[in-house]
Order: C-alpha cells, then sequence, then structure tokens
C-alpha cells in the first residue's frame, strides 16, 4: 500500500513544479522571425540598411513587373502589341483600344500594376518610420549624422513620390499614401485628383532637395543613389504635367527652373554613344539621373540580382520569342516594337536611334533565317509575326558574364536621363518664348542628327518621342496626353476625358470603397 | 469483463421500480429465470404480449413470477444488450436464455478522451468506426476508412496521388487547420497517413462539444481518437496475416479534345497558323493536320501496381501482453514517370502487470518510408497542352539528351504550362525518404479497491526526412531547359512529446454512479529544416552531395534553415454522474496554455447531459423501442491549429533585402546591406468555437434498426484568417469574423437475418447550413484561389455562406445580332467599344439592377463550395460462406468553380476538355450555355459568372468487396476477397473530379484512381 503512495506523491510534485514553471515555458518568441524592436537605434552604421530595402523593393518587382511594364507600354503607339499572341492577355489590347469597361476592371494585370506602384509607397512609408526611431537617438550636436537621417529620408521619399508619379499616369485620381502605420487607414483612404498627386510630388521634392546629396547619382557615396538632382527633374516632370498644354502656366516656370539648376550644376552630359548608353558600358553614366542597378557579381551561375522573377525578369520578358537556338538573346518576346516607330525613325533619318531602338529579327521574321544585331547576335525570327523586339533592353553576349545565359542579366534598368532634363528645358524655354536650341542641340548632336535653329515645340515633341522610343515608363503617352495630343494620334478610340486613364482595378475598389 | 457485467448489474436493478401488474380475475401465476448465453442469471423485463401494463422484471438471481391473465399466451422478454425473445407461455416454469445482441451492445466500452466510457452512459455522440469492414477495403491510409461511414465526416480525396485527403467534421469553422486533430495511442498528430488500416482496434469520433472539449485548444475541428491493436491476458498467440495484391488504373479521366476538334477550334479561334504550323512539319493536308496526341494517354500508366502485406501477432499471458506486427505497402503512383511510395511499418506493443495494481506499458511504431513524387506540375501542362504536336521531335536539333517535342514548333510559346508534358515528368527527381519513431511508455496504478486509477504517459514522436531533389542538364528549346544540373537536399527533424498525467476515481453509491478525471498534459513539438544546394553536381546519383562537381565559383551554392517550436501546457478535468444508468451528465473543463499567441491561456468547458428513456418505468410496457435516449450539450472548443503569429512586426533582412549599389560601367555592383519591416501584424488569439447538439439515440423492432439523429449548432468566433488588404499583396492575419455551421446528422442500420442470408444496410445523412455572423464591422472581404483572387473572386458577407462564388448571373448565349441591339448591355457595350463588340454567341449577362449597364453591382452569390447534404450507403450480404459489400457515398447541393476553364481568361492557347468544345455555340440556336470558340477567349465571356460555376454533386461506389471464408483447419480460418475501390462515379461536373478541396476552386488535374485487387486473410 505504501508504493502507490509515494506514486501519487510523486506525481503530485511533478505536476506542482510544472505549474510554477509554465508561464516560462510559454513566453517564447516566435523561431526564426526576427522582431523590429530588437535593431539597434543607437547603431547609426545600420542607418542606410531601411533605405537600400526600399532600393531592393524598387528593383524587385515594383517598378520593373512583367505584366506592368507591358501595361504601360501598350497604350503607346510606340508597341505593336501585348503578347506574342494576340489572344494571350486579350485585356493588354483592349487596353490599347482604350476600353475601361468591367472586362478591364477585372484584369488582374491592374491589379498588379497598382499593387506594385503602392507596395512601394508602403515599403517607403514603413522605412520612413524606421529613420525617424534612428533620428531619435542622434544627440542634438551631432549634425552630421542629423544631417544623414535627413538625406536618407529624402531618398525614401524621392522612391514614394515616383511610385505616384506613375500610379497616376496610369490610373488619374489615385489616393496619396503617405502614412501607412495603421492598416484601418488602408480600407478609408480617399482618392486625391491627378493634379493634386502631382502637387504633392512637387511639395515632396521641394521638402527634399536641400536636403539629398549635392552630386550626380554615380558620384553619390552610395553608387546609384538618388541625388538633389534627380529630385529637381521628377519635380520637373510633375510640373510639365500640370502645365499641360498651356504656354501660360505657372508651372512651365518650375519646369525651367528645375532643369536649369540641373543645368546650371554642370555635373552632367550626355553618354556620347548613344548604341552603348543602354549596354553595360552606360550604366550610370554621368547622364544617368535615376536608374535601378542589378548584378550578378560576376558569377556564371548562383547569386544574382534581377529585375522580377527569373523567366519574366524585365529583360527576358521583352527579349526576342522564337527558336533561338539555344542562344541566351531570347524572351518572352512581349511589347515589341511598332512599324509605327520603326518608320517614324527611319522617315527622319535618325540612324543611330533606329539602330538602337529596334532590334531585328530574321529576315521579315522568317523564322529560319537570322539578322544579325550591330553586336554581332544572330536572332531568328519567329511564328508570332513578330518583326522587331526593343534593343533598348538587348544586352550583347559579349558583354554578358562567361557563363550566364539569361538575356539582360547584369544590365541595369535607365528610368531618368539627363536627355529628358536637356528637353524639358528646351520646351519650357520654347513655350515661354525663348530660345530652346542650345539644349536641344545637345540631344540631337549626340544621336548624330544635323541640329535645327529656332526650334518648335512640334519639333521638340517630335525629338522626345525618338530619343524616349519604347523606354517603359509611358514618356510617349504621358507627352500625348499632356499636349492634348493623343486623340489626333490615335483617333477617335482616344476619347478626352476619360481615355487618359485606365480603370482603378474591381478588386480594389471591394476592398476600399472610395476609391469608387 | 468482469467489470462489465458488475456495471450491467448494477444498472439493471433499477428495472425492479415500478412492477405492480394488476390482478386479473382469472389469471395464472408463470414462474421462471432468465440467464446469459453462459448460464449467469440476467435482470430482464418480461412483459405479456399484446396486454400493455401487465409485467415484471426478473430479480439479481434472474428469477421471476408474474400473475398473467388466462388469454395471454406470449411473454416478451428483453434486456438492454440482448436480442428480445417472444415465448409462448407454457405451464411449468421457463428457463429463459437471452442471447447477446451483436449488433448493439450498451455494454460496448467507448474509448473517449483520456479514458473509456459506457456507450449507454455516453452524452456525446461519439461515432465509432467499424475497423473490420473499413480493414476489408484497400485503402492505403486510415482517413479514407472515414468517407461515407460516419455522419458529420466530409472526407475529399485529394486527386494528387500520394496526397493525404482532407477530413471535415461538421463544416468548415476555420480557414486554419480544417483537420481533426487525431490522437493516436496518445500522441497528438495532424495526419495518420503512417498507419495502416489493420493495425487499428479503434477509432472513435468526437464531434461535438460534451465528448471533445477536453482536448480544449486542439479540439474545434473534432477529434478522432486511434487505438491500436493490443493483445489480451491468458491469450493464445494469434498469428494474422493479411494482404492485397491490386493495381491502380486512372478513372473519369478528363477527355480532351483531340488534335481534330482542337485545330477546328483554333481556327474559329482564329490561331490558323498554329493549325497550318501542325501540318507543315507534323503532316496533314489543308486544315486537318494529322498529329493527334493524347497528351493524358502519354502520360498516364493504365495499370500502377499496389501490394501490401501485414502481419500480427497478438498474445498474452497472466502478467504480459503482447502485440507485434509488421506491414509493407508498396504502390506505385499513376503516372509513367518514376514515381512510387514504399512504406515499411513495424509496431510493437507489451504491457506488464507487475502487480495487481500496478501496470506498465510501452507501444512503439517505427515506420520507414520511401517516396518517389512526381512531379504534379505535368498534369497541368496534359491538360494545356494542344494535340497538335508530338510528345518526341526528332527534328529538333538541340534537344538534348532527349528529343521531346515542343509547342513553339507550331507556333504556341513554351513555358509555364505550356511545355512538354511528358519532359517535365521526365526530367524529375523527387524523392523523400525517413523515418519515424512514436515512443509511448506509460504506468498505470490503481487503488482503494479500483476506484483510483492514476496513469502517466510520456508520448513522443521523432521523425527525420530527407528530400533529395535534383534537375539535370538537358535542352527542348528556349524556356524549356536546364542549363546546369541542379541539386537541392533537405533534412528535416521533428521532435514532439506529450507528457499526460491522469486520475481517474470511479465509484457508487447505490444507483448514482460518478467519476472525477483530473488530468495534466505538457506538450513541446519542434521543427527544423536545414538545406543545401548546389550547381553542376553529376548525374549519377552517387555522386549526389554539395561539392562534388563544384566548378570554382560558378558552381553555386546555397543554404538555408527553417524551423518552429511550439509549446503547451494544460490542466483539465472531467467528472460525470448517471443516476440508476437513466439520468447521464457529464461535465468537462480544460484549461490550455499555448507559446503560439499573445494570449496565453484559455478556457474550455462543456456540460452534456442524457436521458435513457427506454428505461424509465412509462416506456416499458412498449415494445417498439429497445433504446431511447436524448442527449443535448454545449460546450467551447478551440482552435490553435492557426499559425502561430509573432504579433510584432517582422524585420525582413538579409540578401533578399539589400539593394545593389556600384553597377557602374562594367563594374559589378555589390549589395548594401539593407531591411524592410513588415509593418502589418495583428495580436492573433485561438479560434474558438462554441457548439450547442442535441440527439437521440434508439434502437427499435428487437435491435434491428439502430440510429441516431443529432442537431449541431456551431459557432466560430475569432475566426482566424489572412484578409486580404488594399494595395498589397500581403494579407494580414487575425481574428477577423465569426461563421455558424449548423445542421443535422442522421445514422440508420438495419440488421436482419433471413434464412442463412444475413444483411445489414447503413444510411447517414449530414446537412450542413453555413453563414457567417460577423466580420467585425468589414463590409467584406475579397478572397479566392490564390493568383485568380482578381479575376474570379470568392466573396465573405455577413449572413451569407463563406466564400461564395462572386460574379455575374449568365442569363443565356446571344443568339443573333438583333438580341445584342436590342438589349441595353449589349448594345451599349457596343456603342463604347466598337472595336470588340459583343456578338452573337456572347454570353448575355443578368443586368441585376436594371440599369442598362454591366457593372459592379450585377455581381452576385452564385453558389459556395460547402455541400448542403453529405451521405453515404453501406449494404452488406452473408450467405453461408460468401460475404459482399458495397459502400456509396456522395454530397449534393455544393458548387464547384470551374478554374481549369476559367484559365482560358489567361492562358487562351490551352486546349480545353471535349464537352466544352462540344458543346460551344456554332450558331443561332444551338445552345444557350455555352459561348462561341472564338467568344470563348474573349475577355467579355470570361469574367467571373455562373459560366464557370457547376453543381458538385456526386454519387461515388466507394467500394465493393465480394469475399470467401473457409477452413484450412478447423483452427485455421481464411477468407479470400476480391475488392474494388472507387470504381464508378456519378456526376455531371465537368472536370476529373469533383472532390474538390479547399474554397472549391478546381484546379484538379489528376484523375482520381480505381483500385482493383485480390486480398487475402488468415488466422492461426
Amino acid at each position: 500500500m505504501n508504493n502507490y503512495k509515494y506514486i501519487v506523491l510523486s506525481g503530485c510534485i511533478a505536476t506542482a513544479s510544472l505549474l510554477s514553471g509554465c508561464e516560462k515555458f510559454l513566453d517564447k518568441p516566435l523561431e526564426n522571425q526576427q522582431r523590429s524592436e530588437e535593431i539597434d537605434y543607437t547603431n547609426l552604421s545600420l542607418m542606410y540598411a531601411p533605405v537600400s530595402g526600399v532600393y531592393r523593393a524598387a528593383s524587385d518587382d515594383n517598378l520593373v513587373h512583367w505584366i506592368d511594364l507591358s501595361i504601360r507600354c501598350v497604350r503607346e503607339d510606340d508597341y505593336e502589341k501585348g503578347a506574342p499572341n494576340p489572344n494571350d492577355n486579350p485585356e493588354l489590347m483592349s487596353i490599347k483600344n482604350f476600353q475601361r469597361d468591367v472586362t478591364i476592371q477585372s484584369y488582374w494585370g491592374l491589379n498588379q500594376s497598382w499593387i506594385s506602384y503602392y507596395s512601394l509607397a508602403i515599403s517607403a512609408n514603413n522605412a520612413l518610420m524606421e529613420l525617424e526611431r534612428f533620428a531619435e537617438t542622434i544627440p542634438s550636436g551631432n549634425t552630421a549624422d542629423a544631417a544623414l537621417n535627413r538625406q536618407y529620408q529624402a531618398e525614401v521619399r524621392f522612391l514614394r513620390a515616383y511610385a505616384h508619379l506613375m500610379a497616376t499616369r496610369l490610373f488619374g485620381d489615385v489616393p496619396i499614401l503617405s502614412d501607412s502605420g495603421d492598416i484601418a487607414r488602408l480600407t478609408t483612404i480617399e482618392k486625391s485628383t491627378a493634379a493634386e498627386v502631382r502637387q504633392f510630388i512637387i511639395a515632396e521634392m521641394d521638402a527634399c532637395i536641400a536636403d539629398l546629396e549635392d552630386a550626380r547619382p554615380n558620384e553619390s557615396v552610395h553608387i546609384g543613389a538618388v541625388t538633389r538632382y534627380s529630385a529637381l527633374l521628377l519635380k520637373a516632370k510633375a510640373a510639365a504635367d500640370l502645365a499641360g498644354n498651356d504656354n501660360a502656366s505657372p508651372y512651365w516656370d518650375t519646369v525651367l527652373e528645375a532643369t536649369d539648376a540641373i543645368i546650371a550644376s554642370n555635373k552632367f552630359s550626355l553618354y556620347p554613344d548613344f548604341y552603348q548608353l543602354f549596354k553595360l558600358p552606360g550604366r550610370l553614366s554621368n547622364e544617368s539621373l535615376f536608374e535601378l542597378q542589378y548584378s550578378d557579381f560576376g558569377l556564371p551561375a548562383g547569386d544574382i540580382v534581377r529585375p522580377g522573377v527569373d523567366w519574366g525578369t524585365f529583360f527576358r520578358w521583352q527579349g526576342p520569342a522564337g527558336d533561338q537556338r539555344g542562344s541566351a538573346i531570347s524572351g518572352a518576346g512581349w511589347v515589341p516594337p511598332s512599324q509605327n516607330i520603326v518608320d517614324f525613325l527611319t522617315n527622319r533619318g535618325d540612324d543611330t536611334r533606329l539602330r538602337t531602338t529596334i532590334l531585328y529579327c530574321g529576315v521579315d521574321g522568317n523564322p529560319t533565317t537570322f539578322v544579325e544585331t550591330p553586336s554581332g547576335d544572330r536572332v531568328y525570327g519567329n511564328d508570332f509575326g513578330t518583326k522587331y523586339f526593343n534593343g533598348k533592353t538587348y544586352l550583347p553576349t559579349s558583354q554578358m558574364t562567361e557563363g550566364r545565359l539569361e538575356y539582360g542579366a547584369n544590365n541595369n534598368v535607365r528610368i531618368l536621363r539627363y536627355a529628358d532634363v536637356l528637353l524639358l528645358n528646351a520646351e519650357a524655354r520654347v513655350r515661354k518664348g525663348q530660345n530652346g536650341d542650345e539644349p536641344f542641340r545637345l540631344v540631337r548632336e549626340r544621336a548624330n542628327m544635323e541640329p535645327i535653329t529656332g526650334v518648335t515645340l512640334d519639333q521638340i515633341l517630335d525629338e522626345r518621342r525618338a530619343e524616349f522610343a519604347c523606354e517603359w515608363w509611358g514618356e510617349r503617352f504621358n507627352d500625348l496626353v499632356r499636349t492634348g495630343r493623343a486623340q489626333q494620334v490615335f483617333g477617335p478610340d482616344f476619347v478626352p476625358g476619360q481615355s487618359e486613364y485606365v480603370p482603378i482595378p474591381q478588386t480594389q475598389i471591394d476592398a476600399n470603397t472610395n476609391f469608387r | 469483463m468482469l467489470m462489465k457485467k458488475g456495471v450491467l448489474l448494477l444498472g439493471m436493478i433499477a428495472l425492479l421500480s415500478c412492477m405492480h401488474g394488476y390482478v386479473w380475475a382469472q389469471s395464472r401465476a408463470v414462474t421462471g429465470n432468465v440467464t446469459d448465453e453462459a448460464g449467469n442469471p440476467l435482470v430482464a423485463s418480461i412483459t405479456v404480449k399484446d396486454l400493455p401494463g401487465v409485467g415484471t422484471t426478473s430479480s439479481e438471481d434472474g428469477t421471476f413470477s408474474l400473475s398473467v391473465p388466462a388469454a395471454a399466451d406470449s411473454l416478451i422478454v428483453s434486456a438492454v444488450g440482448y436480442t428480445r425473445q417472444t415465448l409462448a407461455i407454457s405451464g411449468t416454469a421457463m428457463n429463459i436464455q437471452l442471447m447477446p445482441d451483436v449488433g448493439f451492445n450498451l455494454d460496448e466500452v467507448v474509448v473517449i478522451g483520456y479514458g473509456t466510457q459506457r456507450k449507454g452512459d455516453l452524452t456525446a455522440p461519439v461515432a465509432t468506426v467499424n475497423m473490420e469492414n473499413a480493414a476489408k477495403r484497400t485503402i492505403a491510409t486510415p482517413m479514407d476508412a472515414l468517407q461515407g461511414a460516419v455522419t458529420g465526416v466530409q472526407v475529399v480525396s485529394s486527386g494528387a496521388p500520394g496526397a493525404s485527403p482532407t477530413v471535415r467534421v461538421r463544416g468548415v469553422g476555420s480557414f486554419n487547420n480544417e483537420s481533426p486533430l487525431y490522437v493516436v495511442d496518445g500522441m497528438f498528430m495532424d495526419n495518420i497517413n503512417f498507419l495502416n488500416p489493420n493495425d487499428i482496434a479503434d477509432m472513435s469520433v468526437l464531434k461535438d462539444a460534451s465528448g471533445a472539449a477536453i482536448y480544449g485548444v486542439r479540439a474545434a475541428n473534432g477529434v478522432i481518437i486511434v487505438t491500436t491493436k493490443k493483445g489480451s491476458l491468458n491469450m493464445k498467440p494469434r498469428v494474422t496475416y493479411n494482404g492485397y495484391v491490386g493495381f491502380q488504373t486512372p478513372s473519369n479521366v478528363l477527355k480532351m479534345a483531340d488534335g481534330a476538334q482542337f485545330a477546328a477550334y483554333s481556327l474559329a479561334k482564329g490561331d490558323n497558323y498554329v493549325v497550318e504550323n501542325s501540318v507543315a512539319q507534323f503532316g496533314g493536308q489543308g486544315n486537318s493536320p494529322t498529329m493527334n496526341t493524347d497528351w493524358y494517354g502519354e502520360l498516364l500508366r493504365s495499370q500502377a501496381l499496389i501490394t501490401n502485406h501485414n502481419v500480427d501477432v497478438q498474445g498474452g499471458s497472466d502478467k504480459i501482453t503482447y502485440t507485434f506486427g509488421a506491414n509493407y505497402l508498396d504502390q506505385d503512383g499513376i503516372m509513367d514517370a518514376e514515381n512510387y511510395s514504399r512504406k515499411y511499418n513495424i509496431r510493437m506493443q507489451t504491457e506488464a502487470r507487475v502487480a495487481p495494481w500496478l501496470k506498465i506499458g510501452i507501444t512503439a511504431h517505427l515506420n520507414n518510408f520511401n517516396e518517389f513524387t512526381p512531379n504534379n506540375v505535368a498534369f497541368r501542362q496534359a491538360y494545356f497542352a494542344s494535340p497538335l504536336y508530338p510528345v518526341y521531335d526528332p527534328n529538333l536539333e538541340l534537344a538534348d539528351p532527349i528529343k521531346f517535342g515542343t509547342s513553339a514548333s507550331i507556333g504556341i510559346p513554351s513555358g509555364f504550362w505550356f511545355n512538354n508534358p511528358i519532359a517535365t515528368a521526365y526530367y524529375n527527381h523527387s524523392e523523400n525518404k525517413g523515418f519515424q519513431i512514436l515512443p509511448t511508455a506509460y504506468v498505470e496504478a490503481e487503488f482503494w479497491e479500483k476506484k483510483l486509477t492514476f496513469r502517466s504517459q510520456l508520448s513522443q514522436r521523432y521523425q527525420s526526412t530527407h528530400a533529395i531533389g535534383y534537375t539535370p542538364v538537358y535542352y527542348i528549346d528556349n524556356n524549356q531547359r536546364s542549363d546546369r544540373s541542379y541539386l537541392r537536399s533537405a533534412q528535416a527533424r521533428n521532435n514532439n512529446y506529450i507528457l499526460d498525467n491522469l486520475l481517474t476515481y470511479r465509484d457508487n453509491a447505490g444507483a448514482h454512479h460518478w467519476t472525477v478525471l483530473l488530468g495534466q498534459s505538457t506538450r513541446e513539438e519542434r521543427w527544423r529544416e536545414t538545406w543545401v544546394s548546389a550547381n553542376d553536381v553529376p548525374e549519377s546519383s552517387e555522386f549526389w552531395y554539395v561539392g562534388q562537381g563544384a566548378q570554382g565559383i560558378g558552381s553555386a551554392t546555397g543554404y538555408g534553415e527553417g524551423g518552429f517550436r511550439n509549446a503547451g501546457v494544460s490542466f483539465f478535468t472531467r467528472g460525470t454522474y448517471d443516476y440508476d444508468n437513466k439520468y447521464l451528465l457529464t461535465a468537462t473543463f480544460r484549461a490550455d496554455g499555448s507559446s503560439k499567441y499573445q494570449t496565453k491561456w484559455g478556457y474550455f468547458p462543456s456540460v452534456g447531459l442524457g436521458w435513457v428513456l427506454s428505461r424509465e418505468g412509462f416506456m416499458e410496457s412498449q415494445s417498439l423501442f429497445d433504446l431511447l435516449k436524448i442527449r443535448g450539450s454545449w460546450g467551447l472548443l478551440g482552435n490553435d491549429g492557426i499559425q502561430p503569429n509573432a504579433g510584432y512586426a517582422i524585420i525582413n533582412s538579409g540578401n533578399n533585402n539589400s539593394a545593389i549599389f556600384g553597377s557602374i560601367g562594367t563594374s559589378y555592383g555589390s549589395r548594401i546591406p539593407g531591411y524592410r519591416v513588415s509593418r502589418f501584424f495583428t495580436q492573433v488569439s485561438w479560434e474558438v468555437v462554441e457548439e450547442w447538439d442535441g440527439g437521440i439515440d434508439f434502437a427499435l423492432l428487437d435491435n434491428r434498426l439502430n440510429g441516431t439523429v443529432d442537431y449541431y449548432y456551431r459557432r466560430t468566433k475569432d475566426l482566424a484568417f489572412s484578409r486580404p488588404i488594399p494595395f498589397l499583396w500581403d494579407r494580414v492575419y487575425g481574428n477577423w469574423g465569426s461563421v455558424a455551421n449548423s445542421g443535422w446528422e442522421i445514422g440508420l442500420d438495419w440488421k436482419d437475418e433471413v434464412g442463412q442470408l444475413g444483411y445489414s444496410i447503413g444510411v447517414n445523412a449530414t446537412t450542413l447550413r453555413n453563414k457567417v455572423t460577423d466580420l467585425g464591422g468589414l463590409d467584406n472581404i475579397m478572397n479566392g484561389f490564390p493568383e485568380w483572387t482578381a479575376e474570379f473572386p470568392a466573396r465573405i458577407e455577413e449572413n451569407e455562406p463563406i466564400n461564395y462564388y462572386y460574379g455575374y448571373e449568365v442569363a443565356g448565349v446571344y443568339q443573333n445580332q438583333a438580341e445584342i441591339d436590342a438589349d441595353p448591355i449589349a448594345s451599349r457595350y457596343n456603342a463604347v467599344n466598337p472595336g470588340a463588340p459583343i456578338q452573337p454567341g456572347y454570353l448575355k449577362y443578368k443586368d441585376q439592377n436594371g440599369n442598362g449597364e454591366l457593372d459592379e453591382e450585377d455581381r452576385v452569390n452564385l453558389g459556395n463550395y460547402l455541400p448542403k447534404l453529405t451521405y453515404g450507403l453501406n449494404i452488406a450480404l452473408n450467405y453461408k460462406r460468401f460475404d459482399f459489400s458495397v459502400a456509396l457515398q456522395g454530397v449534393a447541393g455544393n458548387k464547384i468553380h470551374n478554374l481549369n476553364r476559367a484559365m482560358r481568361r489567361k492562358y487562351p492557347q490551352m486546349n480545353a476538355d471535349e464537352a466544352f468544345i462540344n458543346g460551344l455555340w456554332t450558331g443561332e440556336g444551338s445552345t444557350n450555355t455555352y459561348p462561341s470558340a472564338q467568344g470563348s477567349v474573349a475577355a467579355w465571356n470570361l469574367q467571373a459568372s455562373s459560366f464557370f460555376v457547376e453543381s458538385g454533386a456526386y454519387l461515388r461506389v466507394q467500394n465493393i468487396q465480394a469475399g470467401y471464408s473457409f477452413n484450412i483447419r478447423e483452427t485455421i480460418p481464411v477468407r479470400v476477397f476480391a475488392t474494388a475501390d472507387r470504381p464508378f462515379i456519378f456526376t455531371g461536373y465537368n472536370g476529373f473530379t469533383p472532390e474538390v478541396s479547399g474554397m472549391g476552386y478546381d484546379a484538379n488535374v489528376y484523375p482520381v484512381s480505381a483500385t482493383y485487387s485480390l486480398g487475402l486473410n488468415v488466422t492461426f
């Protein structure tokens, strides 16, 4: 009988001891998930880390997603179509035809574009909160680090503003998402008008310019980070949108002041070889004001940072479709350049830009034949009736890292260039009745085109089209819209007042009815 | 055995009351005694046939004496648990022997949470699975045994070869872990795939709160208690062999369009080049290509072998009992590529009676498994692939090492789902090897005349797995290629334990019986995985070690780790009380602590009541009911199957969150360390289910008809799920709403014999009504199948079933231009979109708000994936040495979103099922449901609409079996049997199978296989 008394006793003791220890037993944080509170905000050497995180967000997917890219491009007359086969993602062709009904509203691609831009804005907001925490630990006497903190915040705000510019150029009236700390805010925030969004961008840049580095991006401490001049150009672009086709608009003064400031810094120059500007030698040249950077670290396999998922990177998506016989110069062949842009460049004798912008394939696209690129690669034709591919995404095999077979790997994605500064400057001058010949001459000269004296608005707009042909950011479409020439180019399909923008995705409206 | 009889005797004492029969003017006395089959006295109820109100009860020694009217000719004698008998009154003392009723035995002890209980005393609907029947089926996993066999349980077989079925108990009350908790000899498991059905002695399904709440935070999805077979004391060693050999064959393979149909469809869509390319390259004339590849035919084996051998030894001496079992299962997959599943299980169980009051025991399961998983992507590719290009194309110069064909040859870009399915299946090596050990040790001590039992049990689980994936170097075309070989090797370890301490007190005083259970449980679950990967590893599997074949920095090596740890502590108690086995009360309470959430503790009470009417005096005179019991219960159950939550902002850092700087000119950029913060989080707590249950158990007509009827109402509060948020792909996990499930469960079993023909018929049916009751103030939540939520949403809204398909209602098909012009929606649309107008053969959507425009307000509830009715039917016959059984199972009232068809929205060049092709609109009056070929790829017709929502009702013949029993010698019974498992299905659904898991979006492209086998069962 005594035996089991001991057992009972020991059982009770075991239970009691577990009871006392169990609070500690249960109180363990989640494994393998680092708490944000564990960041040491007093360690200012970490202060750039949240900023680097936002650049990475921008370069991963948020500004270069393959379908977002296709939507932006397909609206322009520079591009022939969306997918190689028009039945594939037929909504892209509907968007090209300025359809905006429920079939477009439920298109997943638009939702992807929306999410791409706003994910970047939210990443930026989160990074700003992190930078505030670093700022709180900086002693009041430490002005150097305080200035750096402000500079870093300004870089993040630039990226956020750029995301908003992309969003408003595609969707029109969109929310200004400058605070997103609270989830509830996301479901209640209201839209702002397209003009308000651009005013927000100008105000943001005004607030940031003084804090940013006074350097070219390629001279930045963090090579390739945005600087004061990137912000000035973004401001000028927002102002030009606001000015529209009204020569009397005070926003032309804003454009002129901002672009003058960039030119007057004497830091920038056009990269002399337009063809190589888009290849390795042209990465982060003195012309670059905003560029997304990538690297394969010189490795033939393994670690790589690329624009998007491996099968749908920014470059591969636009690479030559069809049987390329194992060549690295191959891709999905979406958003190929149009006959229209080829004719436009051909007719104005713009050989350099034609050679750079257009990648020919096969003899008239014949799949059994090939055409050699200016860099000596073979591009075969295809069965999709596609005759041209985008030359500005083409990276010759001779410039690729030995062993890599991924089209465009290790190349950067160019976004803002000094040529834009010069042409906006010229346009503002001409619109204000001044002479725009000098900035205009520089752009033409680099493209091996004869100078023009007494340049007109039409000539500037044509030059813009040629210079930025097939450059992904919707510049051509935006120029047509802001100058009121869209209907003239696109015909009656384009209805002013509604065809400028695509509808906000239905699924976003369902989640926040203020977007209705 | 002694205890069983004691409890019965105690129960019968009650029947002595209220026995005052009338004394009739002319009467005679009848005396006798009642015994059971072994001659032991029985307390039985004795009534006079056709004379209600006259009767008595035999006393403890079995004797009775009754005064009956002279006219009376027969007595009816019954006792609970025994077959009722009607006997002619004889002049002498009647010696009545009652035979036990095998069909319904109230003394049957049912396994419940942390103990056992007499079935008759249960206040909870506890369903037990007839393992004898289940073991007859050639089921690969024990979960399949539940299908169609138990009320309230829905089993959705996954079509994917080798995958576990989804088991749902009483509808969906959670988005998280839907599957019930399995308790295998005390160990908590999420999955019992590793068990062999032959090893299982008992499977109890605890469905309501009164039964399950003792498992507290793990109980919300129901609890299935699995007890493996054990030997018994003084038992001669018994060896049982059970085995079968059979083959699986794909059944109900969806017929896809063939070459001619696909060619005609392509031409009608305007994709002439596809046809022209095929004719030019692979032969044919004009618009008639000769190429006609049947991709599913190429991809599937017509017969895949399945073999199972099981040997089981049980026995016991006067002190020790033992069981030893070994099992081997070898199953080939139905894909015609290397894929198989091989399992070796060993099970050992020993219990020693160290002292009369002390038992110790160990149980151990040892599993070895080796699975070669097919690349199921190939099935999707087979669904998409055009029949107009060949499997092999010798003309592809660069294709290496095998000359696989490519759809790029006919102008359909390869990549994604358009790769050659046979190549995908071929260039696959995905192996998972591992072992699992489940050791359990326990001590059980009885004191105080066995009224008090203390049991302490430590259950553990160790699992180690090694997954190897290898992709060789190959080339087919631009998109289908692997330029460098790739090896990924991952090793994972699971390490769980549960320590239970239970103290049970069981006592009685007169007609009062009670038990009290006090328990404490501690548990911990750990998982950790480490993986490495590398390029350029040689192709021979002996050299699949990271580092082999590495060529400088060119051969990249990757690595990573993942893991979790959860801990829990619980205290629980259960009290049961009954008066005279007539009035029953069960109350449980559990306090659960968990490390997963910020709210550490949860409390889960339950109460159950029962009333056995058939034991009441007023029921004695009736002869209809042998048993009638009313039950009711209420309780709270928790679900901690929800994701562990950090409850804080998480930092994402490292290489994937650091941007590149310095990619200038030809210099290679490098990373500057960066991080991103996931800012959106909530404080999550577990889901709580409040459940009400009311039910009746009955046995009728001499126990030939048994049945139970239950009504249940379950409300899940703090329903936790990831909610999509505007602006982001990210979702936020939180407790966002509550949902109610209610319905009826009816189970009926009829068992009888006609001469030498014995037969039984079992029917069960469960109804389900699902309703979202609260969304925390949100208007709605849009949900759906991943990646398709924007196009084909499911919506959650208050007072509607959860996740209903949301879209336009198709009113028909525009038959001609006049109809289009007359329709406000179409004419308006065409005015705005002259470039892509609505044409005859396009779907006509119903203008719900009547504003003449198709807009967001026209979207409606198109149905929901939860079946309103789940039912099963089991028929068994035996005649002499033959036996035969059929099991059917079905659902009704649910919808399926045919996502496979809807995928045409993104993939217009995919192939289509034959029914779709044949259904297409071809001209005025041809159909009013399908669009035209050209319309089938127009965005207008690819909106979320009722066109893609189909009925999910089906009736499946689950199993047919015929057996023949004979004896080799007196002591060696043998049974041989032939089985057809899942041979037929009746459904109108246009897909491979209407059994679709998840939210009912059918992206399933695997045929379900039927299994035909021959088996042998020998015991000696």
